[in-house]
């Protein structure tokens, strides 16, 4: 697990499967926030859960 | 990174498009049940509430202040 250079099944090393895993991270957490406002909103601005 | 090493065992070609498809079909759902279930989010879509509203009002008006025609 220790070899960066090893090729894995998927055809990823793990540098390569880190950097993957960052930006899916990355991407859920922008679109989590922006999520979050836009039900900010539909809380402020319509009956729902009132 | 915490489970950083997840795409050593999922191939990404598999993996991303599952999650973000099991996001899309799960959100999708849950608003869908909100359009079904509630009065004001059908409402909300349909748009021109406001619009509608004021022309209602301006007809009404108009027609209480219709002067009628003397001969």
């Amino acid at each position: 697990m220790s070899d960066p250079h090893k090729v894995w099944p998927t055809g990823l090393t793990e540098p390569e499967s880190q950097e993957l895993h960052r930006n899916i991270i990355q991407g859920t957490q922008i679109f989590g926030a922006i999520a979050a406002f836009a039900h900010l909103l539909a809380y402020i601005y319509t009956p729902w859960l009132h | 990174m915490i489970y950083g090493k997840l795409w050593l065992v999922v191939k990404p070609s598999v993996g991303v498009p599952l999650f973000l498809g099991a996001v899309a079909v799960s959100s999708f759902a849950v608003h869908y049940a909100l359009l079904t279930n509630t009065t004001w989010l059908p409402k909300y879509y349909e748009g021109g509430a406001k619009a509608t509203a004021a022309v209602a009002q301006e007809t009404a008006v108009a027609a209480l202040t219709v002067v009628p025609e003397r001969k």
